[in-house]
C-alpha cells in the first residue's frame, strides 16, 4: 500500500471545517456501476476481477459513484456533504497505476449557485493550503449555457440532443456540425411500403408494420427497442432528412464555442453574444451570473479564472458546471455538477449534486518542484 | 541463431498458408510425422516452423515468442494493444477474408449509420433502464471503434463466444459486432450491417514481430521470407 501523502491529514481537517462528513468506501467495488456510468472505455483502465459467484469486481477507480451509491443505500437525508480520501486504481499512460485522491461530494443542495461556488472555493482553498503560494489557473465551463444556445436556436429535438451529447468532445462536435450543415437526403435502406407510410406521416401504421416484421422474424418485441420507438425515430429522421443547419445557426454555434475569456468578463461576453446572435439566454445566464456572484461572496478570487464555452465532459450524467484547476501545466483538481447521476444510480427523487476531486500525486509533485526552486 | 515461423495448425487457413509458402519456394516439411506440430523449411537452415492455432499465433507474436506468423489481421488487432508498435503486417495473403462489422436488427428501420446508433445509445437508458448491449468477442476493436472513433461512450459489451448473431433475436443483446465473410449468416438472422459499420476488412496476413534483440542474420532470413511471399501474394 502506498504511503499517504504528508498533507493528507491537513486536507481532511480542512474538509471537516467545510462541514463535509468523512466516508469510508471499500477498495473492492462491484464493477457494473462504473462501466454503466462511464462506459466500456473504462474497462481497459480499471483492475477487474471476479467473485466466486461470477460477479464482476474492481479496485475502486474513483470515489464519486461509490459515494453516491452509499448515499442511496443508507437513505441519508439531503443536503449532505461527503468527504473522502484514499487510493484509486487506474491504468494510466503517465504516472502510477495507484494514487491518492481526495474530494468533496455535495448532494442535494437546492441552491445551485451557492453549492457550485462552494465546490470551486473548497477545491481552491485546499490547493492553496497544501501548496502555499502556488499559482493556480482555473478553467470553468457550463453545459447549461450551451444547452440554452442550442434550444434558443430553435433546432429540431433530434439535433438538440445530438449536439448536447457531443458537447465536451471537440472532434465529435466538429464532425457533427459539419454533417448537420449538409442535408442527408432520402432516408436510406427502406422499401416502398415503408416509404409510403413515412410520406403520409402514418406513425401508427409504421409501428404496426414493424411489430409484424418482428414477430415474423422471431424477434421479441419487448426485449429491446419497441416498434413504437423505432417508428417514432424514423418519422423524426425523415422530417430532418431534408433539413440542414443553416449558415447563420452554424456561425452562431461556432462563435459561441470559440468564447474563451477571463471570468470577470464572461458575463458581459455572454450578454453581448446573446444580443448579437439575437438569442434569449436569460434563464441560463441568470444561473451563470448568480454563480459568479456566489463565488465572489464566498471570497473566491476570480482573477486567475477563465471561462471557456466549449469546456465540458461528454458523459451523460454531467449537467451544468465543470471546472479544472492546474498549476505548472498539471491538472491538480477537477470538478463539476452531476445532477443526473443519482437518479441514474437508482435514487427515487432527483438530487442536485456537485463535487470535486484532487489528484494528490500531482499535488505532491507540484510541491516538490516548488520546494526545489531557490527562494526569492 | 534461429527464427520461428508460426503457421495455422488446421483447416483451410493451414492449407492456404502452406500453399502460399510452397509457391514462394518455401517447402515446409513436418518433423517426425505428418501430424506433428513442428516443421522445417527445406534448404533454409535456421528457420523453424511451429503449427499453432490462429489465435495463439496473434498472441505469441505480441509476446515476441515467435518471429513471424500467418494469422488473421482481426485476431492480431483484437489481441494486441498498440498492434502496430509490436508487429509489422508484411503481406496480405488473399485468403481468410472476413469483415468485422457492426450489425443491428433489420427491423431497426431508422438506424443506418453509426451516428444513428449514437442517438439510440444516448437515450437507451432513459427508455429501457439499461445501457445498449453489444454482443461480441471483439472487446478491443469494439471499444476503439465506438468510443475512440465515433464518440459513443455509453454502451455495455456482453461477451459472446459463439452464435453471436443470434443474440439480438433472443434478447441477450441489442446489436452485435462480429465477423462475416459472405453476410449470409447475418441475413439469416435478420441483421443488417450499418453503412459505415465496417470496423476492419480482415484477411490472413504474414505478420512479423518487432524485436530489438534479433540478430542481423535472423533479420536477413526473415527479410528473405517476406520478399518471397510478397512476390507470390502480390
Amino acid at each position: 500500500m502506498l504511503n499517504q501523502p504528508k498533507f493528507a491529514d491537513d486536507i481532511m481537517t480542512l474538509f471537516a471545517r467545510r462541514k463535509a462528513l468523512p466516508v469510508h468506501i471499500p477498495v473492492i467495488q462491484p464493477a457494473d456501476p462504473f462501466l454503466d456510468m462511464a462506459g466500456e472505455d473504462l474497462r481497459r483502465r480499471i483492475f477487474l476481477t471476479e467473485s466466486e459467484t461470477g460477479e464482476s469486481l474492481c479496485l475502486r477507480p474513483e470515489f464519486t459513484i461509490p459515494v453516491c451509491l452509499r448515499h442511496i443505500e443508507t437513505a441519508s437525508g439531503t443536503p449532505q456533504r461527503y468527504a473522502y480520501l484514499g487510493q484509486v486504481f487506474r491504468q494510466r499512460r503517465d504516472g502510477e497505476n495507484e494514487f491518492y485522491q481526495a474530494g468533496i461530494e455535495d448532494l442535494g443542495d437546492a441552491d445551485i449557485a451557492k453549492a457550485d461556488a462552494h465546490a470551486i472555493r473548497d477545491a481552491s482553498d485546499t490547493l492553496t493550503a497544501v501548496l502555499p503560494g502556488i499559482e493556480l489557473h482555473t478553467t470553468l465551463g457550463d453545459q447549461t449555457v450551451f444547452e440554452a444556445v442550442v434550444a434558443a436556436l430553435g433546432l429540431p429535438d433530434g439535433w438538440q440532443s445530438r449536439l448536447i451529447h457531443a458537447f465536451g468532445d471537440p472532434v465529435l462536435l466538429d464532425g457533427l456540425l459539419q454533417s448537420l450543415s449538409q442535408a442527408s437526403g432520402k432516408v436510406p435502406g427502406i422499401d416502398d411500403n415503408v416509404a409510403a407510410l413515412l410520406d403520409s406521416g402514418d406513425e401508427a401504421g409504421l409501428s404496426k408494420l414493424i411489430d409484424r416484421q418482428m414477430v415474423a422474424t422471431g424477434y421479441m418485441t419487448n426485449a429491446s427497442r419497441t416498434p413504437a420507438e423505432i417508428a417514432h425515430r424514423l418519422v423524426q429522421k425523415a422530417r430532418l432528412s431534408n433539413a440542414r443547419l443553416d449558415a447563420k445557426a452554424l456561425d452562431v454555434l461556432k462563435t459561441f464555442l470559440a468564447l474563451d475569456t477571463p471570468m470577470r468578463d464572461a458575463a458581459d461576453a455572454l450578454a453581448a453574444f446573446s444580443r448579437i446572435a439575437g438569442l434569449d439566454l436569460d434563464a441560463a445566464l441568470s444561473i451563470f451570473n448568480a454563480r459568479v456572484q456566489a463565488l465572489e461572496s464566498a471570497g473566491f478570487d476570480l482573477s486567475s479564472t477563465r471561462y471557456r464555452a466549449a469546456f465540458g465532459r461528454p458523459l451523460d450524467y454531467y449537467t451544468g458546471l465543470v471546472f479544472e484547476m492546474s498549476a505548472q501545466g498539471a491538472v491538480l483538481a477537477g470538478g463539476g455538477r452531476f445532477d443526473r447521476l443519482l437518479t441514474l444510480l437508482g435514487a427515487k427523487a432527483a438530487i442536485p449534486s456537485v463535487g470535486f476531486s484532487l489528484w494528490l500525486d500531482r499535488i505532491a509533485a507540484a510541491g516538490a518542484v516548488k520546494s526545489e526552486r531557490p527562494s526569492q | 541463431m534461429s527464427v520461428t515461423i508460426a503457421l495455422p495448425s488446421k483447416g483451410r487457413m493451414k492449407d492456404d498458408a502452406m500453399a502460399i509458402f510452397a509457391r514462394a519456394g518455401l517447402e515446409i516439411v513436418n518433423i517426425g510425422n505428418e501430424r506433428s506440430y513442428r516443421g522445417v523449411i527445406t534448404g533454409m537452415d535456421g528457420a523453424e516452423v511451429a503449427f499453432l492455432s490462429a489465435g495463439e499465433i496473434a498472441r505469441e507474436l505480441g509476446n515476441g515468442n515467435i518471429d513471424m506468423g500467418v494469422t488473421g489481421e482481426d485476431l492480431v488487432r483484437e489481441d494486441l494493444s498498440a498492434a502496430d508498435e509490436r508487429v509489422t503486417f508484411c503481406a496480405r495473403l488473399g485468403f481468410g477474408h472476413a469483415d468485422v462489422v457492426v450489425a443491428v436488427p433489420d427491423v431497426w428501420l431508422d438506424v443506418d449509420t453509426m451516428a444513428d446508433l449514437g442517438d439510440v445509445a444516448a437515450d437507451f437508458r432513459a427508455r429501457h433502464g439499461r445501457r445498449l448491449r453489444i454482443a461480441t468477442k471483439y472487446w478491443r476493436l469494439t471499444q476503439q471503434f465506438f468510443s475512440a472513433q465515433h464518440g459513443i461512450q455509453v454502451y455495455r459489451i456482453v461477451e459472446s463466444l459463439g452464435a453471436t448473431e443470434g443474440a439480438p433475436a433472443s434478447g441477450q443483446a441489442d446489436i452485435i459486432v462480429d465477423i462475416t465473410s459472405t453476410g449470409s449468416t447475418l441475413l439469416a438472422n435478420h441483421l443488417k450491417i450499418l453503412s459505415d459499420g465496417i470496423i476492419l476488412q480482415s484477411e490472413a496476413c504474414l505478420v512479423r514481430s518487432r524485436s530489438d534483440v534479433r540478430s542481423a542474420s535472423d533479420e536477413v532470413l526473415l527479410d528473405d521470407i517476406v520478399q518471397r511471399v510478397r512476390t507470390i501474394a502480390a
